[in-house]
């Protein structure tokens, strides 16, 4: 992986140095530049110091705790943030998200999925430079997705599960209706995935997503195939 | 007699009656026995004194007449005869029966030497009594036992019947009302583990059903303290094991030989499993996650893809639009589990989802060995595998089905084990149709 001339500068917020330091290797190793802090003080000083970023900021920390640290950080700041928890709880990550979190990660993470989820960010954050930051919803051919929780409903308002590959390329998707996709823009926004560690992945993903949202014969084509090129999200798509 | 008299109000209507039924024929015998004594005593009285006045009747009399006098005034029980001689001889075989009357004699005829009466018993029915005449004859008395006639006892038995009736009706509604509270520590006690929330017992009535109440109240909190330790104990280990498990993940991924790394990996996800496995487990309905309608073929799609992407032969048949009314991260969590377990152990997992009018049916079956119908139970208790074999290579922690079926049973469904028909096994989960939840 070739040096980017301006890496990504990624801030590494846990309380555990050991760790700390291997998250920071880890991300170092992969083209980012990372550095680490132990707990919101010295965020708060290191964010005042220099520019960074996106911020992977651990729950757990002594003194303000992460959701805390995150609200402050929110009031004024629209910087990235991917949270990482220890506790796996259902009401932690969607207050996390709902604070405005970008993403949020369970320990024990797997190292490439947080990769893949600190790219899929920041690319994410280039895109949309001048929209405003609050997660949103989407809305297409009466389906709707939501970010915070990560879910799909059908027109009927039925919960239509989706694996993270399938909701990254839905995702990927929504964000570019109408405009023809690459596989490898769809491959980097849904690389990482544990699970997927083949070339034919986007083709196997697609599918799978197609047959949850294209559901039956007469069911309305969604995702267009283009030759040669890559795919195309047909349906209009709001933002809600 | 267990069986009919099983209840505490049953057996304290009949101790009661029992208790009734002796004392009322004690009291009967007693009071039968003092009537039978005061109404001899009277017929000994009334015999003597007649007996008494026939001798001063004959006594003034010419010789010649006391015969036929004699005869005129016998009547009843008692006969007379006049004669120069005493007919009676004191004793006899029944000499006990009639010592009422001798005595009654002695009584009354105390202006007469006692060697002028002479009672003689023929048996207990019939004696012979002499009594002297001044002039030296003797009058000759035979006298019959008069039975003393029973009374009716109509009254008696009529009263203690009713007694016995209100006894019985009064009892119940007593007993009824002294067992509420042992009814409530049973439903209680019944509730302690199928229930998330403690039902702490009302402390009322009288002080022993207090004491069973209090004691049943103070175990249950202890038995909650004592769970709520073990299971933060576990929590917290399984919690802080996080942390070093993520270290070790990092770790791994500087490992330059990608078949090391790729076993560390393996390792540390099954790691990863046991803890989460753990942790759902001892949640348990403790998950507050809200059931909502789902489409249950794109979830089982979700788990089947992820089991084939992660290198299990695993296969889906099931019509579009099955809606469930359910919490999804349970669901999913117990589906997973049943599609991991045959994987496994069945090497397939082959899953056939069908919706009647009673319900969702979903069919998980495998090609493996199957389990024997004896302890198909028993594999669903936590940290039970049947046998060495099945759980060395695969590993894993025997919690699997346990939460599986713990959450299928929070959705109201259930969980069966069959025979797969092909052989192998077949995991039959039903679920209620949405519209009875929603309803």
């Amino acid at each position: 992986m070739s040096q980017a001339p301006s890496q990504p500068r990624v801030l590494v917020v846990d309380d555990e140095a050991e760790l700390r330091g291997l998250v920071m290797g880890f991300l170092q190793g992969n083209g980012l530049a990372a550095s680490g802090v132990r707990d919101g003080v010295e965020m708060l000083a290191a964010l005042a110091r220099e520019a960074f970023d996106l911020v992977v900021l651990d729950l757990m920390l002594p003194g303000e705790d992460g959701l805390s640290l995150l609200r402050r950080l929110r009031a004024h700041s629209a910087l990235p943030v991917i949270l990482l928890t220890a506790k796996g709880e259902e009401t932690d990550r969607i207050v996390g998200l709902e604070l405005g979190a970008d993403d949020y990660l369970a320990k024990p993470f797997n190292p490439r999925e947080l990769l893949a989820r600190i790219r899929a960010v920041l690319r994410r954050g280039a895109a949309m430079e001048s929209t405003p930051h609050e997660a949103q919803g989407f809305a297409f051919a009466g389906w709707r997705l939501d970010p915070l929780r990560r879910e799909l409903f059908s027109p009927e308002g039925v919960l239509v599960d989706l694996s993270a590959g399938e909701y990254d390329l839905l995702l990927a998707l929504l964000e570019a209706p109408n405009r023809i996709l690459t596989r490898e823009q769809l491959l980097d926004a849904a690389r990482g995935r544990e699970a997927a560690p083949f070339d034919r992945a986007i083709d196997v993903q697609m599918s799978r997503l197609r047959r949850k949202i294209e559901p039956g014969e007469n069911a309305p084509e969604m995702v267009k195939t283009v030759r040669g090129a890559g795919y195309m999200f047909l349906p209009k798509v709001t933002r809600a | 007699m267990r069986r009919h008299f099983d209840t505490l109000a049953a057996r304290t209507v009949l101790l009661l009656l029992i208790g009734i039924g002796l004392v009322h024929v004690a009291s009967l015998y007693a009071y039968q026995h003092a009537l039978t004594n005061e109404v001899t005593r009277a017929n000994d009285a009334r015999l003597a004194e007649r007996m008494l006045t026939i001798r001063r009747s004959v006594m003034r009399l010419m010789p010649a007449e006391r015969e036929a006098a004699a005869h005129e005034l016998s009547g009843g029980p008692l006969e007379a005869h006049w004669s120069a001689a005493d007919k009676a001889a004191p004793g006899g075989a029944g000499a006990g029966d009639w010592a009422g009357l001798a005595q009654q004699l002695a009584t009354q005829g105390a202006d007469l030497p006692p060697q002028d009466i002479i009672l003689g018993a023929q048996d207990s029915h019939l004696a012979l009594v002499s009594l002297r005449l001044p002039d030296g004859t003797w009058l000759n008395l035979t006298a019959f036992a008069t039975q003393s006639a029973p009374q009716s006892q109509h009254g008696t038995v009529l009263s203690t019947s009713l007694m016995a009736l209100g006894v019985v009706l009064v009892s119940v509604l007593v007993v009824g009302w002294l067992t509420r509270p042992l009814r409530a520590v049973a439903q209680a006690a019944r509730a302690l583990y199928a229930q998330a929330d403690r039902v702490s017992l009302p402390e009322s009535g009288p002080r022993e059903v207090r004491d069973v109440a209090q004691a049943f109240n103070e175990m249950q909190d202890r038995i909650a303290k004592l769970i709520d330790t073990r299971t933060q104990t576990l929590a917290a280990v399984s919690h802080d094991l996080k942390t070093p498990l993520t270290r070790l993940r990092l770790r791994a991924e500087s490992v330059a030989d990608a078949r090391v790394a790729s076993a560390m990996a393996g390792d540390i996800r099954e790691m990863e499993r046991m803890l989460d496995q753990t942790l759902q487990h001892l949640r348990g309905e403790r998950d507050d996650e809200a059931a909502r309608p789902l489409e249950l073929g794109a979830l089982l799609q979700t788990l089947v893809d992820e089991a084939q992407d992660a290198g299990g032969t695993a296969s889906l048949e099931a019509p579009p639009g099955v809606i469930l009314l359910g919490r999804p991260l349970a669901l999913k969590r117990a589906f997973a589990n049943l599609i991991d377990n045959a994987i496994k152990y069945g090497g397939e997992a082959r899953l056939r989802v069908t919706q009647e009018a009673s319900g969702i049916v979903v069919e998980i079956s495998d090609s493996g060995p199957g389990i024997p119908a004896t302890q198909r139970e028993a594999v669903f208790d936590p940290f039970v595998r049947l046998e060495a074999s099945r759980s060395k290579e695969t590993g894993g922690f025997g919690l699997g089905l346990a939460i599986a079926r713990a959450a299928i049973a929070a959705q109201g469904g259930t969980i069966t084990l069959l025979d797969a028909p092909g052989g192998g096994l077949l995991v039959q989960v039903s679920l209620p149709n949405p519209s009875k939840l929603a309803a």
